[in-house]
Protein backbone atom coordinates (compact mmCIF):
# COMPACT_ATOMS: atom_id res chain seq x y z
CA UNK A 1 0.00 0.00 0.00
CA UNK A 2 2.80 2.36 0.86
CA UNK A 3 4.47 1.53 -2.41
CA UNK A 4 1.25 2.17 -4.26
CA UNK A 5 0.76 5.65 -2.82
CA UNK A 6 4.34 6.87 -2.74
CA UNK A 7 4.92 5.54 -6.22
CA UNK A 8 1.89 7.43 -7.45
CA UNK A 9 3.12 10.69 -5.89
CA UNK A 10 6.61 10.32 -7.35
CA UNK A 11 5.11 9.50 -10.73
CA UNK A 12 2.86 12.55 -10.53
CA UNK A 13 5.80 14.89 -9.98
CA UNK A 14 7.78 13.26 -12.77
CA UNK A 15 4.81 13.46 -15.09
CA UNK A 16 4.37 17.20 -14.52
CA UNK A 17 8.05 17.75 -15.31
CA UNK A 18 8.22 15.42 -18.28
CA UNK A 19 5.02 16.53 -19.97
CA UNK A 20 6.23 20.13 -20.13
CA UNK A 21 9.65 19.06 -21.32
CA UNK A 22 8.29 16.85 -24.07
CA UNK A 23 5.63 19.39 -25.08
CA UNK A 24 8.08 22.15 -25.90
CA UNK A 25 10.22 19.66 -27.75
CA UNK A 26 7.34 18.19 -29.69
CA UNK A 27 6.06 21.58 -30.76
CA UNK A 28 9.10 23.79 -31.14
CA UNK A 29 11.86 21.14 -31.42
CA UNK A 30 13.53 22.88 -28.52
CA UNK A 31 15.33 20.74 -25.98
CA UNK A 32 15.10 22.96 -22.99
CA UNK A 33 17.90 22.28 -20.54
CA UNK A 34 16.62 25.16 -18.45
CA UNK A 35 13.45 23.20 -17.73
CA UNK A 36 14.70 22.22 -14.28
CA UNK A 37 15.33 25.88 -13.53
CA UNK A 38 11.61 26.57 -13.87
CA UNK A 39 11.00 23.91 -11.26
CA UNK A 40 13.61 25.46 -8.95
CA UNK A 41 12.30 28.96 -9.51
CA UNK A 42 8.77 27.83 -8.67
CA UNK A 43 9.89 26.50 -5.32
CA UNK A 44 12.11 29.50 -4.53
CA UNK A 45 9.47 31.95 -5.68
CA UNK A 46 6.97 30.49 -3.26
CA UNK A 47 9.56 30.56 -0.51
CA UNK A 48 10.33 34.24 -1.07
CA UNK A 49 6.72 35.32 -1.37
CA UNK A 50 5.59 33.53 1.77
CA UNK A 51 8.58 33.72 4.12
CA UNK A 52 9.92 37.12 3.17
CA UNK A 53 7.06 39.07 1.61
CA UNK A 54 4.51 37.37 3.84
CA UNK A 55 1.78 36.64 1.34
CA UNK A 56 -0.71 33.86 1.99
CA UNK A 57 0.45 30.59 0.52
CA UNK A 58 -2.14 30.12 -2.23
CA UNK A 59 -1.50 33.63 -3.58
CA UNK A 60 2.25 33.17 -3.36
CA UNK A 61 2.02 29.88 -5.24
CA UNK A 62 -0.10 31.40 -8.00
CA UNK A 63 2.19 34.41 -8.34
CA UNK A 64 5.26 32.19 -8.42
CA UNK A 65 3.81 30.01 -11.14
CA UNK A 66 2.72 33.03 -13.17
CA UNK A 67 6.12 34.66 -12.70
CA UNK A 68 8.00 31.57 -13.85
CA UNK A 69 5.72 31.29 -16.82
CA UNK A 70 6.52 34.86 -17.84
CA UNK A 71 10.21 34.16 -17.28
CA UNK A 72 9.92 31.14 -19.58
CA UNK A 73 8.38 33.24 -22.34
CA UNK A 74 11.05 35.92 -21.97
CA UNK A 75 13.82 33.32 -22.19
CA UNK A 76 12.15 31.81 -25.24
CA UNK A 77 11.74 35.14 -27.03
CA UNK A 78 15.03 36.78 -26.13
CA UNK A 79 17.46 33.88 -26.05
CA UNK A 80 16.13 30.71 -27.62
CA UNK A 81 14.37 32.10 -30.68
CA UNK A 82 17.42 33.79 -32.26
CA UNK A 83 19.33 30.50 -32.03
CA UNK A 84 16.60 28.14 -33.09
CA UNK A 85 18.23 27.45 -36.43
CA UNK A 86 20.90 25.45 -34.59
CA UNK A 87 20.08 22.65 -32.19
CA UNK A 88 23.49 22.97 -30.56
CA UNK A 89 22.93 26.66 -30.03
CA UNK A 90 19.64 25.96 -28.26
CA UNK A 91 21.23 23.34 -26.02
CA UNK A 92 24.08 25.67 -25.14
CA UNK A 93 21.91 28.67 -24.46
CA UNK A 94 19.42 26.80 -22.29
CA UNK A 95 22.25 25.19 -20.37
CA UNK A 96 23.76 28.63 -19.84
CA UNK A 97 20.40 29.96 -18.66
CA UNK A 98 20.06 27.13 -16.17
CA UNK A 99 23.51 27.91 -14.79
CA UNK A 100 22.77 31.61 -14.55
CA UNK A 101 19.62 30.79 -12.59
CA UNK A 102 21.49 28.36 -10.35
CA UNK A 103 24.22 30.90 -9.66
CA UNK A 104 21.71 33.68 -9.04
CA UNK A 105 19.89 31.48 -6.51
CA UNK A 106 23.19 30.60 -4.94
CA UNK A 107 24.30 34.22 -4.68
CA UNK A 108 21.01 35.36 -3.20
CA UNK A 109 20.07 32.47 -0.94
CA UNK A 110 23.32 30.60 -0.33
CA UNK A 111 23.66 26.86 -0.65
CA UNK A 112 21.69 25.81 2.43
CA UNK A 113 18.33 24.09 2.17
CA UNK A 114 15.21 26.24 2.37
CA UNK A 115 11.80 25.29 3.70
CA UNK A 116 8.85 25.85 1.47
CA UNK A 117 5.60 25.81 3.46
CA UNK A 118 3.16 22.99 2.79
CA UNK A 119 -0.45 23.58 1.86
CA UNK A 120 -1.63 20.80 4.13
CA UNK A 121 0.27 19.91 7.27
CA UNK A 122 -1.92 17.10 8.50
CA UNK A 123 -1.36 13.49 7.73
CA UNK A 124 -4.05 11.41 6.10
CA UNK A 125 -4.45 7.74 6.77
CA UNK A 126 -5.29 5.55 3.80
CA UNK A 127 -5.61 1.81 4.29
CA UNK A 128 -3.52 1.97 7.45
CA UNK A 129 -0.74 4.06 5.89
CA UNK A 130 -0.05 7.60 7.06
CA UNK A 131 0.58 9.88 4.13
CA UNK A 132 1.43 13.55 4.38
CA UNK A 133 -1.46 15.60 3.06
CA UNK A 134 0.91 17.57 0.84
CA UNK A 135 1.85 14.45 -1.08
CA UNK A 136 -1.77 13.57 -1.72
CA UNK A 137 -2.47 17.12 -2.81
CA UNK A 138 0.46 16.90 -5.22
CA UNK A 139 -1.03 13.77 -6.71
CA UNK A 140 -4.48 15.29 -7.10
CA UNK A 141 -3.27 18.59 -8.54
CA UNK A 142 -0.97 16.81 -10.97
CA UNK A 143 -3.78 14.64 -12.27
CA UNK A 144 -6.06 17.67 -12.63
CA UNK A 145 -3.38 19.81 -14.31
CA UNK A 146 -2.34 17.17 -16.81
CA UNK A 147 -5.98 16.27 -17.46
CA UNK A 148 -6.77 19.91 -18.11
CA UNK A 149 -3.82 20.22 -20.46
CA UNK A 150 -4.98 17.15 -22.33
CA UNK A 151 -8.49 18.56 -22.72
CA UNK A 152 -7.05 21.91 -23.76
CA UNK A 153 -5.00 20.33 -26.52
CA UNK A 154 -7.71 17.97 -27.71
CA UNK A 155 -10.77 20.20 -27.47
CA UNK A 156 -9.85 23.84 -28.11
CA UNK A 157 -8.86 25.74 -31.22
CA UNK A 158 -5.55 26.77 -29.75
CA UNK A 159 -4.95 23.18 -28.75
CA UNK A 160 -5.43 21.94 -32.27
CA UNK A 161 -3.04 24.64 -33.46
CA UNK A 162 -0.46 23.23 -31.07
CA UNK A 163 -1.10 19.72 -32.33
CA UNK A 164 -0.88 20.88 -35.93
CA UNK A 165 2.51 22.47 -35.40
CA UNK A 166 3.85 19.43 -33.63
CA UNK A 167 2.80 17.26 -36.55
CA UNK A 168 4.16 19.45 -39.31
CA UNK A 169 5.44 22.92 -38.48
CA UNK A 170 5.75 24.05 -42.07
CA UNK A 171 2.31 22.92 -43.18
CA UNK A 172 0.82 24.54 -40.08
CA UNK A 173 2.47 27.80 -41.03
CA UNK A 174 0.94 27.66 -44.50
CA UNK A 175 -2.45 27.18 -42.89
CA UNK A 176 -1.98 30.52 -41.21
CA UNK A 177 -1.14 29.34 -37.72
CA UNK A 178 1.06 31.96 -36.03
CA UNK A 179 3.76 29.51 -35.00
CA UNK A 180 5.88 31.98 -33.03
CA UNK A 181 2.95 32.92 -30.83
CA UNK A 182 2.14 29.25 -30.30
CA UNK A 183 5.74 28.57 -29.28
CA UNK A 184 5.50 31.27 -26.65
CA UNK A 185 2.24 29.84 -25.41
CA UNK A 186 3.66 26.33 -25.19
CA UNK A 187 6.72 27.65 -23.40
CA UNK A 188 4.46 29.39 -20.89
CA UNK A 189 2.49 26.17 -20.29
CA UNK A 190 5.64 24.10 -20.03
CA UNK A 191 7.27 26.52 -17.57
CA UNK A 192 4.09 26.78 -15.53
CA UNK A 193 3.83 23.00 -15.19
CA UNK A 194 7.44 22.75 -14.05
CA UNK A 195 6.91 25.58 -11.57
CA UNK A 196 3.76 23.90 -10.30
CA UNK A 197 5.77 20.75 -9.67
CA UNK A 198 8.32 22.83 -7.78
CA UNK A 199 5.68 24.55 -5.66
CA UNK A 200 3.99 21.28 -4.76
CA UNK A 201 7.05 19.12 -4.25
CA UNK A 202 9.10 21.85 -2.55
CA UNK A 203 7.83 21.09 0.96
CA UNK A 204 8.96 17.47 0.93
CA UNK A 205 11.91 17.54 -1.44
CA UNK A 206 15.11 19.49 -1.01
CA UNK A 207 15.08 23.12 -2.10
CA UNK A 208 18.57 24.39 -2.89
CA UNK A 209 20.28 26.07 -5.87
CA UNK A 210 21.35 22.91 -7.71
CA UNK A 211 17.93 21.31 -7.39
CA UNK A 212 17.26 21.83 -11.08
CA UNK A 213 19.64 19.09 -12.18
CA UNK A 214 17.91 15.93 -11.05
CA UNK A 215 14.52 16.93 -12.48
CA UNK A 216 16.09 17.53 -15.87
CA UNK A 217 17.81 14.15 -15.71
CA UNK A 218 14.57 12.43 -14.73
CA UNK A 219 12.53 14.31 -17.31
CA UNK A 220 15.05 13.31 -19.93
CA UNK A 221 14.95 9.64 -18.92
CA UNK A 222 11.15 9.64 -18.95
CA UNK A 223 10.94 11.37 -22.27
CA UNK A 224 13.39 8.94 -23.85
CA UNK A 225 11.54 5.93 -22.49
CA UNK A 226 8.16 7.34 -23.47
CA UNK A 227 9.22 8.63 -26.84
CA UNK A 228 10.51 12.16 -27.42
CA UNK A 229 7.60 14.49 -28.11
CA UNK A 230 4.81 12.12 -27.08
CA UNK A 231 2.65 13.26 -24.15
CA UNK A 232 0.87 9.94 -23.46
CA UNK A 233 4.25 8.25 -23.72
CA UNK A 234 5.78 10.49 -21.11
CA UNK A 235 2.85 10.01 -18.72
CA UNK A 236 3.15 6.24 -19.02
CA UNK A 237 6.93 6.38 -18.64
CA UNK A 238 6.59 8.67 -15.63
CA UNK A 239 4.36 6.07 -13.98
CA UNK A 240 6.80 3.30 -14.82
CA UNK A 241 9.80 5.19 -13.57
CA UNK A 242 8.03 6.50 -10.47
CA UNK A 243 6.94 3.02 -9.43
CA UNK A 244 10.23 1.40 -10.42
CA UNK A 245 12.12 3.87 -8.23
CA UNK A 246 9.76 3.41 -5.30
CA UNK A 247 10.05 -0.37 -5.59
CA UNK A 248 13.81 -0.23 -5.74
CA UNK A 249 13.85 2.09 -2.74
CA UNK A 250 11.77 -0.40 -0.75
CA UNK A 251 13.36 -3.62 -1.89
CA UNK A 252 17.02 -2.64 -2.11
CA UNK A 253 17.84 0.83 -0.80
CA UNK A 254 17.14 4.45 -1.63
CA UNK A 255 20.71 4.78 -2.89
CA UNK A 256 19.94 2.65 -5.91
CA UNK A 257 16.99 4.70 -7.16
CA UNK A 258 19.23 7.00 -9.16
CA UNK A 259 20.48 4.08 -11.19
CA UNK A 260 16.97 3.15 -12.35
CA UNK A 261 16.59 6.14 -14.64
CA UNK A 262 20.03 5.72 -16.20
CA UNK A 263 19.46 2.04 -16.78
CA UNK A 264 16.04 2.71 -18.29
CA UNK A 265 17.52 5.35 -20.59
CA UNK A 266 20.37 3.17 -21.76
CA UNK A 267 18.19 0.10 -22.31
CA UNK A 268 15.66 2.13 -24.28
CA UNK A 269 18.33 3.67 -26.44
CA UNK A 270 19.84 0.28 -27.19
CA UNK A 271 16.66 -1.70 -27.86
CA UNK A 272 14.02 0.78 -28.89
CA UNK A 273 15.49 4.24 -29.49
CA UNK A 274 12.11 5.67 -30.47
CA UNK A 275 10.69 4.96 -27.02
CA UNK A 276 7.33 3.37 -26.25
CA UNK A 277 5.16 5.77 -28.21
CA UNK A 278 7.73 7.41 -30.42
CA UNK A 279 6.94 7.36 -34.09
CA UNK A 280 10.34 7.88 -35.62
CA UNK A 281 13.54 6.09 -34.79
CA UNK A 282 15.46 9.29 -35.31
CA UNK A 283 14.57 12.71 -36.51
CA UNK B 1 49.63 23.08 -51.26
CA UNK B 2 52.90 24.89 -50.82
CA UNK B 3 51.17 27.79 -49.16
CA UNK B 4 49.37 25.44 -46.84
CA UNK B 5 52.69 23.92 -45.74
CA UNK B 6 54.22 27.28 -45.11
CA UNK B 7 51.35 28.53 -43.02
CA UNK B 8 51.58 25.29 -41.14
CA UNK B 9 55.24 25.94 -40.35
CA UNK B 10 54.29 29.36 -39.09
CA UNK B 11 51.74 27.77 -36.76
CA UNK B 12 54.39 25.35 -35.56
CA UNK B 13 56.80 28.17 -34.81
CA UNK B 14 54.09 30.10 -32.98
CA UNK B 15 53.12 27.01 -30.98
CA UNK B 16 56.74 26.34 -30.02
CA UNK B 17 57.21 29.98 -29.05
CA UNK B 18 54.09 29.88 -26.89
CA UNK B 19 55.36 26.71 -25.25
CA UNK B 20 58.73 28.29 -24.46
CA UNK B 21 57.07 31.39 -23.03
CA UNK B 22 54.85 29.22 -20.84
CA UNK B 23 57.77 27.10 -19.70
CA UNK B 24 59.97 30.07 -18.89
CA UNK B 25 57.27 32.24 -17.28
CA UNK B 26 57.67 30.73 -13.78
CA UNK B 27 61.44 31.27 -13.96
CA UNK B 28 61.02 34.94 -14.81
CA UNK B 29 58.30 35.48 -12.22
CA UNK B 30 59.11 32.95 -9.52
CA UNK B 31 56.58 31.86 -6.97
CA UNK B 32 54.37 28.88 -6.30
CA UNK B 33 51.25 30.90 -6.99
CA UNK B 34 52.01 31.41 -10.66
CA UNK B 35 53.14 27.79 -11.06
CA UNK B 36 49.87 26.62 -9.58
CA UNK B 37 47.77 28.81 -11.85
CA UNK B 38 49.68 27.77 -14.93
CA UNK B 39 49.49 24.07 -14.01
CA UNK B 40 45.72 24.30 -13.71
CA UNK B 41 45.58 26.28 -16.95
CA UNK B 42 47.57 23.58 -18.75
CA UNK B 43 45.31 20.84 -17.39
CA UNK B 44 42.24 22.76 -18.52
CA UNK B 45 43.99 23.04 -21.85
CA UNK B 46 44.20 19.23 -22.09
CA UNK B 47 40.50 18.94 -21.24
CA UNK B 48 39.50 21.61 -23.73
CA UNK B 49 41.47 20.06 -26.58
CA UNK B 50 40.11 16.62 -25.87
CA UNK B 51 36.57 18.00 -25.85
CA UNK B 52 37.17 19.81 -29.09
CA UNK B 53 38.53 16.73 -30.82
CA UNK B 54 35.25 14.87 -30.44
CA UNK B 55 32.63 17.58 -30.22
CA UNK B 56 34.25 20.37 -32.16
CA UNK B 57 35.05 18.18 -35.15
CA UNK B 58 31.92 16.03 -35.35
CA UNK B 59 29.55 18.67 -34.02
CA UNK B 60 28.16 16.28 -31.41
CA UNK B 61 28.27 18.31 -28.23
CA UNK B 62 29.33 16.42 -25.20
CA UNK B 63 27.71 17.96 -22.13
CA UNK B 64 29.21 15.39 -19.82
CA UNK B 65 32.91 15.71 -20.42
CA UNK B 66 33.27 16.05 -16.65
CA UNK B 67 32.31 12.38 -16.49
CA UNK B 68 35.59 11.30 -18.11
CA UNK B 69 37.55 13.84 -16.11
CA UNK B 70 36.00 12.69 -12.84
CA UNK B 71 36.48 9.04 -13.72
CA UNK B 72 40.14 9.70 -14.50
CA UNK B 73 40.66 11.57 -11.25
CA UNK B 74 38.87 8.99 -9.12
CA UNK B 75 40.78 6.15 -10.72
CA UNK B 76 43.96 7.98 -9.79
CA UNK B 77 42.69 8.25 -6.23
CA UNK B 78 41.59 4.63 -5.94
CA UNK B 79 44.69 3.21 -7.59
CA UNK B 80 46.97 5.35 -5.52
CA UNK B 81 45.35 5.49 -2.09
CA UNK B 82 43.22 2.37 -1.83
CA UNK B 83 45.16 -0.08 -3.96
CA UNK B 84 48.45 1.48 -2.87
CA UNK B 85 50.07 1.25 -6.26
CA UNK B 86 52.70 3.75 -7.33
CA UNK B 87 51.41 7.08 -8.64
CA UNK B 88 52.52 6.44 -12.23
CA UNK B 89 50.09 3.54 -12.53
CA UNK B 90 47.18 5.93 -12.34
CA UNK B 91 47.88 7.50 -15.74
CA UNK B 92 47.29 4.39 -17.87
CA UNK B 93 44.59 3.12 -15.52
CA UNK B 94 42.59 6.33 -15.72
CA UNK B 95 42.85 6.47 -19.48
CA UNK B 96 41.66 2.89 -19.70
CA UNK B 97 38.63 3.37 -17.50
CA UNK B 98 37.64 6.62 -19.21
CA UNK B 99 37.75 4.68 -22.49
CA UNK B 100 35.52 2.00 -20.99
CA UNK B 101 32.97 4.65 -20.04
CA UNK B 102 33.18 6.20 -23.49
CA UNK B 103 32.34 2.85 -25.08
CA UNK B 104 29.53 2.20 -22.64
CA UNK B 105 27.88 5.55 -23.31
CA UNK B 106 28.91 6.06 -26.90
CA UNK B 107 27.60 2.78 -28.24
CA UNK B 108 23.92 3.32 -27.42
CA UNK B 109 23.79 7.06 -28.01
CA UNK B 110 26.05 7.87 -30.94
CA UNK B 111 24.18 5.55 -33.28
CA UNK B 112 21.23 7.89 -33.07
CA UNK B 113 20.69 11.18 -34.71
CA UNK B 114 19.32 14.05 -32.73
CA UNK B 115 20.23 15.26 -29.29
CA UNK B 116 20.40 11.90 -27.51
CA UNK B 117 24.16 11.94 -27.11
CA UNK B 118 24.34 15.42 -25.57
CA UNK B 119 21.56 14.66 -23.13
CA UNK B 120 22.73 11.18 -22.21
CA UNK B 121 26.21 12.49 -21.41
CA UNK B 122 24.75 15.27 -19.29
CA UNK B 123 22.63 12.90 -17.25
CA UNK B 124 25.40 10.34 -16.97
CA UNK B 125 27.67 12.97 -15.42
CA UNK B 126 24.97 14.13 -13.00
CA UNK B 127 24.24 10.56 -11.94
CA UNK B 128 27.94 9.77 -11.50
CA UNK B 129 28.26 12.72 -9.15
CA UNK B 130 25.35 11.34 -7.11
CA UNK B 131 26.86 7.86 -7.12
CA UNK B 132 30.09 9.24 -5.69
CA UNK B 133 28.06 10.52 -2.73
CA UNK B 134 25.96 7.38 -2.42
CA UNK B 135 28.84 4.90 -2.39
CA UNK B 136 30.77 6.92 0.11
CA UNK B 137 32.40 3.83 1.61
CA UNK B 138 34.54 3.54 -1.52
CA UNK B 139 34.67 7.10 -2.77
CA UNK B 140 34.84 9.09 0.44
CA UNK B 141 31.51 10.80 -0.22
CA UNK B 142 31.50 14.58 -0.06
CA UNK B 143 35.11 14.60 1.15
CA UNK B 144 36.41 12.56 -1.75
CA UNK B 145 39.72 10.77 -1.60
CA UNK B 146 42.53 12.52 0.21
CA UNK B 147 46.30 12.10 0.40
CA UNK B 148 47.03 11.15 -3.18
CA UNK B 149 50.75 10.97 -3.78
CA UNK B 150 52.25 13.55 -6.16
CA UNK B 151 53.74 12.27 -9.40
CA UNK B 152 56.67 14.63 -9.16
CA UNK B 153 57.46 16.34 -5.89
CA UNK B 154 58.91 19.52 -7.28
CA UNK B 155 56.06 21.87 -8.28
CA UNK B 156 57.96 23.45 -11.12
CA UNK B 157 59.03 20.13 -12.57
CA UNK B 158 55.46 18.87 -12.35
CA UNK B 159 54.27 21.96 -14.17
CA UNK B 160 56.77 21.29 -16.95
CA UNK B 161 55.60 17.69 -17.12
CA UNK B 162 51.97 18.80 -17.47
CA UNK B 163 53.02 21.31 -20.10
CA UNK B 164 54.75 18.58 -22.09
CA UNK B 165 51.62 16.44 -21.86
CA UNK B 166 49.55 19.39 -23.06
CA UNK B 167 51.89 20.02 -25.98
CA UNK B 168 51.92 16.33 -26.90
CA UNK B 169 48.11 16.11 -26.65
CA UNK B 170 47.64 19.18 -28.79
CA UNK B 171 50.18 17.96 -31.32
CA UNK B 172 48.70 14.46 -31.58
CA UNK B 173 45.12 15.63 -31.75
CA UNK B 174 45.73 18.43 -34.25
CA UNK B 175 47.74 16.03 -36.38
CA UNK B 176 44.84 13.59 -36.29
CA UNK B 177 42.38 16.40 -36.97
CA UNK B 178 44.29 17.36 -40.09
CA UNK B 179 44.67 13.78 -41.29
CA UNK B 180 42.17 11.93 -43.44
CA UNK B 181 40.57 10.78 -40.21
CA UNK B 182 39.89 14.36 -39.10
CA UNK B 183 38.59 15.20 -42.54
CA UNK B 184 36.00 12.45 -42.20
CA UNK B 185 34.99 13.69 -38.76
CA UNK B 186 34.49 17.17 -40.17
CA UNK B 187 32.51 15.72 -43.05
CA UNK B 188 30.26 14.02 -40.52
CA UNK B 189 29.60 17.38 -38.94
CA UNK B 190 28.75 18.78 -42.35
CA UNK B 191 26.39 16.12 -43.59
CA UNK B 192 25.88 12.71 -42.05
CA UNK B 193 23.62 11.40 -44.77
CA UNK B 194 26.15 12.11 -47.50
CA UNK B 195 28.93 10.44 -45.52
CA UNK B 196 26.75 7.41 -45.03
CA UNK B 197 25.98 7.34 -48.73
CA UNK B 198 29.72 7.47 -49.45
CA UNK B 199 30.11 4.27 -47.46
CA UNK B 200 31.71 5.79 -44.38
CA UNK B 201 30.81 3.95 -41.18
CA UNK B 202 29.96 7.14 -39.34
CA UNK B 203 29.00 5.52 -36.05
CA UNK B 204 32.38 3.81 -35.79
CA UNK B 205 34.15 7.07 -36.48
CA UNK B 206 32.13 8.92 -33.88
CA UNK B 207 32.61 6.27 -31.21
CA UNK B 208 36.35 6.02 -31.82
CA UNK B 209 36.73 9.78 -31.66
CA UNK B 210 34.78 9.82 -28.40
CA UNK B 211 37.10 7.11 -27.08
CA UNK B 212 40.17 9.15 -27.99
CA UNK B 213 38.63 12.26 -26.48
CA UNK B 214 37.77 10.37 -23.28
CA UNK B 215 41.26 8.90 -22.99
CA UNK B 216 42.86 12.33 -22.96
CA UNK B 217 40.20 13.74 -20.66
CA UNK B 218 40.83 10.88 -18.23
CA UNK B 219 44.56 11.50 -18.45
CA UNK B 220 43.95 15.15 -17.64
CA UNK B 221 41.74 14.09 -14.75
CA UNK B 222 44.52 11.95 -13.31
CA UNK B 223 47.02 14.80 -13.72
CA UNK B 224 44.59 17.07 -11.89
CA UNK B 225 44.18 14.54 -9.06
CA UNK B 226 47.94 14.30 -8.66
CA UNK B 227 48.19 18.07 -8.63
CA UNK B 228 45.42 18.70 -6.08
CA UNK B 229 46.47 15.54 -4.17
CA UNK B 230 42.77 14.87 -3.59
CA UNK B 231 39.61 14.34 -5.60
CA UNK B 232 36.06 15.40 -4.82
CA UNK B 233 32.68 14.70 -6.45
CA UNK B 234 32.66 18.35 -7.51
CA UNK B 235 34.78 17.32 -10.48
CA UNK B 236 31.76 15.59 -12.02
CA UNK B 237 29.67 18.74 -11.79
CA UNK B 238 28.01 20.11 -14.90
CA UNK B 239 29.88 23.33 -14.18
CA UNK B 240 33.15 21.60 -15.04
CA UNK B 241 31.82 20.63 -18.46
CA UNK B 242 30.40 24.08 -19.06
CA UNK B 243 33.68 25.73 -18.12
CA UNK B 244 35.45 23.57 -20.67
CA UNK B 245 32.83 24.21 -23.34
CA UNK B 246 33.12 27.95 -22.71
CA UNK B 247 36.89 27.70 -23.16
CA UNK B 248 36.41 25.89 -26.45
CA UNK B 249 33.88 28.44 -27.63
CA UNK B 250 36.20 31.30 -26.70
CA UNK B 251 39.04 29.56 -28.50
CA UNK B 252 37.07 28.65 -31.58
CA UNK B 253 35.36 25.31 -31.98
CA UNK B 254 36.91 22.63 -34.14
CA UNK B 255 40.33 24.26 -34.40
CA UNK B 256 42.15 22.20 -31.71
CA UNK B 257 44.75 24.90 -30.99
CA UNK B 258 42.11 27.55 -30.31
CA UNK B 259 40.71 25.80 -27.22
CA UNK B 260 44.20 25.63 -25.68
CA UNK B 261 44.40 29.39 -26.01
CA UNK B 262 40.86 29.68 -24.67
CA UNK B 263 41.74 27.55 -21.65
CA UNK B 264 44.87 29.58 -20.87
CA UNK B 265 43.11 32.89 -21.37
CA UNK B 266 40.09 32.01 -19.28
CA UNK B 267 42.07 30.42 -16.45
CA UNK B 268 44.25 33.51 -16.17
CA UNK B 269 41.15 35.70 -16.44
CA UNK B 270 39.51 33.66 -13.69
CA UNK B 271 42.49 34.29 -11.46
CA UNK B 272 42.12 37.96 -12.20
CA UNK B 273 38.47 37.69 -11.21
CA UNK B 274 39.27 35.94 -7.96
CA UNK B 275 38.13 38.99 -6.04
CA UNK B 276 34.65 38.42 -7.40
CA UNK B 277 34.60 35.09 -5.60
CA UNK B 278 31.11 33.71 -5.83
CA UNK B 279 30.34 35.73 -8.93
CA UNK B 280 32.86 33.84 -11.04
CA UNK B 281 30.52 31.14 -12.35
CA UNK B 282 27.88 33.75 -13.05
CA UNK B 283 30.37 35.69 -15.14
CA UNK B 284 31.27 32.46 -16.96
CA UNK B 285 27.69 31.68 -17.85
CA UNK B 286 27.02 35.22 -19.00
CA UNK B 287 30.23 35.18 -21.05
CA UNK B 288 29.02 31.98 -22.71
CA UNK B 289 25.71 33.59 -23.65
CA UNK B 290 27.54 36.63 -24.97
CA UNK B 291 29.85 34.54 -27.14
CA UNK B 292 26.98 32.43 -28.47
CA UNK B 293 25.30 35.57 -29.68
CA UNK B 294 28.11 37.78 -30.86
CA UNK B 295 31.14 35.62 -31.58
CA UNK B 296 29.86 32.26 -32.80
CA UNK B 297 33.30 31.45 -34.22
CA UNK B 298 35.11 32.19 -31.00
CA UNK B 299 37.83 34.68 -30.35
CA UNK B 300 41.29 33.19 -30.45
CA UNK B 301 41.23 31.10 -33.63
CA UNK B 302 39.83 33.92 -35.83
CA UNK B 303 42.39 36.30 -34.34
CA UNK B 304 45.24 33.93 -35.11
CA UNK B 305 43.95 33.34 -38.63
CA UNK B 306 43.98 37.06 -39.23
CA UNK B 307 47.49 37.45 -37.84
CA UNK B 308 48.67 34.47 -39.86
CA UNK B 309 47.25 35.67 -43.15
CA UNK B 310 48.81 39.08 -42.49
CA UNK B 311 52.22 37.44 -42.17
CA UNK B 312 51.56 35.19 -45.13
CA UNK B 313 51.06 38.27 -47.30
CA UNK B 314 54.34 39.79 -46.27
CA UNK B 315 56.34 36.59 -46.71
Amino acid sequence: MEILIYGAVTSAIYAMLAVGFTLIFGVARVLNLAHGSFYALGAYGTYVLTSIVGLPLWLAALLAIAGVSVFGVVVEKALIRPLRYSQLGVLMITLAVSLVVEQALFLIFGSEYRNVPAFIDTKVSIGGVDVAGQRLLTLVVAVVAIGALYLFIQRTRLGSAILAISQDAEAAKYMGIPSDRIFSLVMAISAALAALAGVLAGPFLSVQPSMHLLPIVKAFAIVIVGGLGSIPGSILAALMLGYAETLVAYLISTSWTEIVSVLATLLTLVFRPAGIFGKRAAF
Amino acid sequence: MNGFQQIDKLSGVAGAAALVVLAVAPLVFPGNYLIGVLTVAAIYGIWAVSWDFMSGLTGRENFGHSLFIGVGAYVAGVVNVQMELGPWWSLPASMLLAVAFALLLGFPTLRLKGPYFALAMLSAAVIMQRLMLIFWEYTGGEEGIQDIAPLIRNNLHYYWFVLVVLAATTFILSWMARSRWGLILRAIRGDEATCLAAGIPITTYKIVSLVISAAFAGLGGALYAHYQLQVSPQLFAVVTSVTIITMVYVGGMGTIYGPVGGALLLTLLTEGLRNFGEWRLMIYSLLLIFILFFLPNGFIAPLWKRVRSGWGDRA
